[in-house]
C-alpha cells in the first residue's frame, strides 16, 4: 500500500489526530528541557571529602557534621544557602542564597558547591602559559 | 608590569584577606618601579645609563634579582641572558617591528652576562661596556610572585595563589584541603587563553610557561615571537612551549625562557641538572615531561 493510498483512506478526524500527536511530541522536547535538571547539582564536602551530591531542583534541608558541629544546608527553588553553622563569624550564613559557585565554611570545613556535575571538579584554579 | 595580576587568598576573615592582598599588590608595584626597563627612573635604567662608566648602588631586591639571573645564565649556557636589552629594545612586538639583520649582528656583541658584575658587599651593579643594557623582563614576574607570596605570608595568610600573567606561585591548600590545580595553556589555541592542554596539582611551588604563542607577529611569512636567542638575535625555534615547576618563582620564570631557547635536547638536560620538574612541547609537537611528573600531569581528553 503506497503512502498516497493510506492518505486517501484517512478521514478528517484521523488527520486532526495525527497533527495533534505530532504537536504534542514536538512540545515535549521543549517541556523536557525545562523540567530535566541539565545536570546541575549541589555538592557538599566536609574536610575535602564529598558527602552529598544532590539535585538542585528538589527542595530539602539537610544537616552535615563537621569538626565544629552541624552545618544546616537548605536547597529551595534551585537555590542553596547555609541556614545555620557552628562557626563564630557565620560568614557562610551571611553569604545567603547562591545559584552557582561555592559557599565555604572554613571553621567547620564545609564546602557547598553548585555547578555542572561534570565540570565542577575539573576547572583549574589558574592557568600558566 | 603591563600584565594581569590575580591574587587569591584563603582566610577566615575578609578584612584580613583584603589587607593582605592590598599589601601584596603594593609590593608588586614597588618592584615594578625598581625593575622596569622602559621607566627612566628605575634602578635598572640607572644601571643601564652608567654602563661602561661606573657601578650603581642598588636596593637589595635588584641585587638579588640580578644574582639569580646570573645563576640562570650559567645553568643555561647563556640562553637566558638578562643583558639581552640591546636586542629586545630593537624589536617591538606590539607594533610588529623587526630590526634589520645588520643591526642585529651589530648589537649581539653587547650581550654577555659575564660582563655584568655585582658586588654584594657594596650593593652595586656594573655593566662593563658602554651600550650594554639589562632587560629583566624574562625574570621580573617570577620574582614579583615570590615577593608577593612572602608579603601574604607575613600577613598571616596560609594559602593562596599569586598569578602574574602566566607566572604563578601557590602556597598552602585550598579550603577543601586539596592542592591547587594549575592548567597549562595549549600552544595551539589561537586566542583562547582558557584552552588548557593539561593540568597539574601543586602546593608551595611556582610554575611558569614560555610559549611561542604569547607575543608574536608574522613578517614575510616568518613567525617572530618574543623568546629571542641572545646568541643569534632571532626567535628560538626548537620549542613551542616550556613549563618549569620550581620552589622559587624567579627560577620557574627565567628557566622556562632559558630552556625554551636552548631547545629540546639541551633543554631537557637542564631539567635533569637542576632537578626542576617540567614539561616541554618541541617544535614537532612532541611532549617531553620530567620523570617525577609522570602520572601527575593530567592531560585533557580533547585538546582543540
Amino acid at each position: 500500500m503506497s503512502f498516497r493510498k493510506i492518505l486517501l483512506k484517512t478521514t478528517g478526524a484521523d488527520r486532526i489526530l495525527f497533527l495533534l500527536l505530532l504537536s504534542v511530541s514536538l512540545a515535549g522536547i521543549f517541556f523536557i528541557k525545562d523540567i530535566i535538571p541539565q545536570s546541575r547539582s549541589v555538592l557538599v564536602e566536609v574536610n575535602g571529602k564529598p558527602v552529598y551530591i544532590l539535585p538542585i531542583d528538589k527542595n530539602r534541608t539537610l544537616s552535615v557534621e563537621g569538626p565544629a558541629g552541624n552545618t544546616i544546608i537548605e536547597i529551595k527553588d534551585r537555590k542553596v544557602r547555609i541556614t545555620d553553622s557552628p562557626c563564630i563569624n557565620k560568614l557562610c550564613v551571611k553569604q545567603g542564597w547562591i545559584t552557582g559557585g561555592s559557599i565555604v565554611c572554613l571553621p567547620n570545613r564545609v564546602v557547598v558547591t553548585v555547578g555542572d556535575k561534570d565540570r565542577q571538579k575539573d576547572g583549574p584554579d589558574a592557568i600558566t602559559g | 608590569m603591563d600584565t594581569l595580576v590575580t591574587i587569591t587568598v584563603v582566610s577566615a576573615s575578609e578584612s584580613k584577606a583584603d589587607k593582605s592582598i592590598d599589601d601584596a599588590f603594593a609590593a608588586i608595584e614597588k618592584l615594578e618601579k625598581l625593575l622596569n626597563f622602559y621607566f627612566a627612573e628605575s634602578e635598572i635604567s640607572l644601571i643601564n645609563r652608567n654602563a661602561g662608566l661606573s657601578g650603581v648602588k642598588v636596593s637589595s631586591d635588584v641585587l638579588r634579582l640580578i644574582d639569580k639571573a646570573l645563576y640562570v645564565s650559567e645553568k643555561t649556557q647563556g640562553s637566558f641572558d638578562v643583558t639581552i636589552g640591546p636586542l629586545t629594545s630593537m624589536y617591538n612586538f606590539h607594533k610588529h617591528i623587526r630590526p634589520d639583520d645588520g643591526k642585529i649582528r651589530e648589537k649581539l656583541s653587547l650581550i654577555n652576562y659575564r660582563d655584568l658584575l655585582t658586588d654584594n658587599a657594596k650593593s652595586t651593579v656594573y655593566l662593563k661596556r658602554k651600550g650594554m643594557l639589562i632587560d629583566p623582563g624574562g625574570i621580573t614576574k617570577g620574582y614579583a610572585a615570590d615577593r608577593a607570596v612572602e608579603t601574604l605570608k607575613k600577613q598571616g595568610i596560609h594559602a593562596g595563589i599569586v598569578a602574574i600573567a602566566g607566572d604563578i606561585k601557590v602556597f598552602g591548600l585550598k579550603p577543601d584541603g586539596k592542592p591547587w590545580k594549575i592548567g597549562i595553556r595549549n600552544p595551539d589555541a589561537k586566542d583562547d587563553k582558557d584552552d588548557v592542554m593539561a593540568t597539574v596539582e601543586l602546593t608551595d611551588m611556582a610554575i611558569s610557561t614560555s610559549g611561542d604563542y604569547e607575543r608574536y607577529f608574522i613578517s614575510n611569512g616568518e613567525k617572530f615571537h618574543h623568546l629571542l636567542d641572545p646568541k643569534t638575535g632571532y626567535p628560538a625555534g626548537g620549542c613551542r612551549s616550556v613549563t618549569v615547576i620550581a620552589k622559587e618563582g624567579v627560577f620557574a620564570d627565567a628557566f622556562a625562557t632559558g630552556i625554551f631557547i636552548l631547545g629540546p635536547e639541551k633543554g631537557m638536560t637542564v631539567f635533569n641538572e637542576t632537578g626542576f620538574s617540567g614539561m616541554m612541547i618541541d617544535s614537532r609537537g612532541t611532549t617531553h615531561i620530567t620523570p617525577d611528573l609522570r602520572g601527575k600531569i593530567e592531560f585533557q581528553k580533547n585538546p582543540s
